[in-house]
């Protein structure tokens, strides 16, 4: 059964190559271009997977996934980032975070670092879905 | 009126991440939120006779910008702060306005901005362009600081220009919100050498007297505030005469206010903020006043 997939991703051309690869392995493609957008295509859709990327406008992905993570009725929704920021980075950043008074989170299904090939997508999306 | 989030304007051969590291102290007042932007001269990638919209040029460009900014975010993102970034093609002063806008910024950095030598003849520089047009305070940063290096944070020391309009009750407002980031602050006011020429000695003392009281009244509200601060009057050019002061006092930073008037009022008759914007060597907050 076709699935829905979540891009929050403010790079166009990376949004059309993860929505071609979600519709090549038969799932559903939402998009959304920053974080802002994306919590609120979250709540209004329900997605089955999220792929997040990081640095972008209105709501940086690193805020979104806590967001997600923090919250029961969104916190079992998989999460794979896809970002030119380091793995490094994203789980110290969730760390500070955790510093500054938010609550501790879980890391993320799948962690993929830009430019990432067709091949290691699709099978990664596989198989988080399956 | 509080500095939660800063737009960093860098075209990356002007303003460097020392700069932005310089200004996080303000974290201290409350900034938690930084965001990016660089704007891609729209000639840099324009039609041309032959090969069209450069469209590879402009993906190198936009990957260059990336790198970079991802490369700052890391830093800041490792310090628990919130990171945006914009890469825009076209007009640098109307893409500045409209992220500052989407964003709900608090704060525009940026470097001076230049134009080509014709744009500047007929329209003014677009440093004077964005002064004129922004809603939201501009700290035009600048290197070249009074000792010859960056200052470590920009804020320390500040030199306040005041002229008792409405725009300076809005920088009073501004820097008050800032306890933290700011050790002593300077109270400048200039009495304008040309209406001092026009009056008799005892008007003159009496002017004096006048803005003397104003200026400590001023310092006052910082000193109730814990701030450390100092009132100084000055008779003369007023940009030549706030220069001058932050010499004087080993300023950090000058901060002004600015009035709403017409391009060619400004261009004719000239305005202080944008005398300084063009040749401070001190980085120089300028807070509309309608902010």
């Amino acid at each position: 059964m076709a699935k829905k997939v979540l891009n929050v991703e403010d790079d166009a051309d990376i949004r059309t190559f993860v929505s071609t690869i979600v519709e090549e392995i038969g799932h559903i493609p939402i998009l959304a271009k920053d974080g802002e957008e994306g919590m609120q295509k979250v709540r209004g859709e329900r997605p089955d997977l999220i792929i997040l990327d990081i640095l972008m406008p209105k709501e940086s992905g690193i805020k979104m996934y806590h967001q997600l993570k923090s919250d029961p009725s969104l916190r079992d929704i998989p999460v794979v980032m896809l970002s030119g920021v380091s793995k490094r980075t994203f789980l110290r950043s969730q760390v500070a975070l955790t510093e500054f008074g938010d609550e501790t989170v879980p890391e993320p299904e799948a962690y993929l670092e830009k430019p990432v090939e067709p091949e290691d997508l699709s099978e990664m999306l596989n198989k988080i879905l399956s | 009126m509080t500095i939660t989030t800063m737009l960093f304007v860098s075209e990356f051969d002007e303003l460097w991440f020392d700069a932005l590291q310089s200004l996080l102290g303000l974290r201290k007042a409350g900034l938690n939120h930084v965001v990016f932007l660089h704007v891609i001269h729209r000639e840099k990638v324009a039609m041309r006779r032959g090969t069209g919209y450069l469209k590879q040029e402009e993906r190198k460009l936009r990957e260059i910008a990336d790198i970079r900014f991802i490369d700052w975010a890391e830093t800041l993102f490792e310090e628990g702060m919130e990171v945006g970034a914009h890469i825009a093609i076209g007009n640098v002063v109307p893409k500045i306005l409209s992220v500052a806008e989407t964003e709900h910024v608090d704060l525009i950095v940026t470097a001076r901005l230049k134009k080509g030598k014709l744009g500047e003849l007929f329209a003014g520089s677009e440093t004077s362009d964005l002064l004129r047009r922004a809603v939201k305070p501009v700290l035009i940063y600048n290197y070249a600081s009074l000792s010859g290096k960056v200052g470590e944070n920009p804020f320390e020391k500040l030199v306040l220009a005041l002229d008792w309009s409405v725009s300076s009750e809005k920088v009073l407002d501004y820097v008050l919100a800032l306890k933290g980031s700011v050790k002593r602050v300077e109270i400048i006011h200039v009495l304008n050498e040309k209406d001092i020429g026009k009056l008799s000695k005892m008007e003159t003392h009496k002017l004096e007297r006048e803005n003397k009281k104003r200026l400590d009244e001023v310092c006052d509200v910082f000193a109730k505030e814990r701030f450390d601060a100092r009132p100084h009057l000055y008779i003369g050019n007023t940009a030549e005469q706030i220069e001058r002061g932050a010499a004087e006092h080993r300023a950090t930073m000058v901060v002004v206010g600015t009035r709403k008037s017409s391009v060619w009022k400004e261009k004719w008759s000239g305005s202080v903020s944008h005398a300084l914007a063009e040749r401070s060597e001190l980085p120089l907050l300028v807070i509309p006043a309608d902010a």
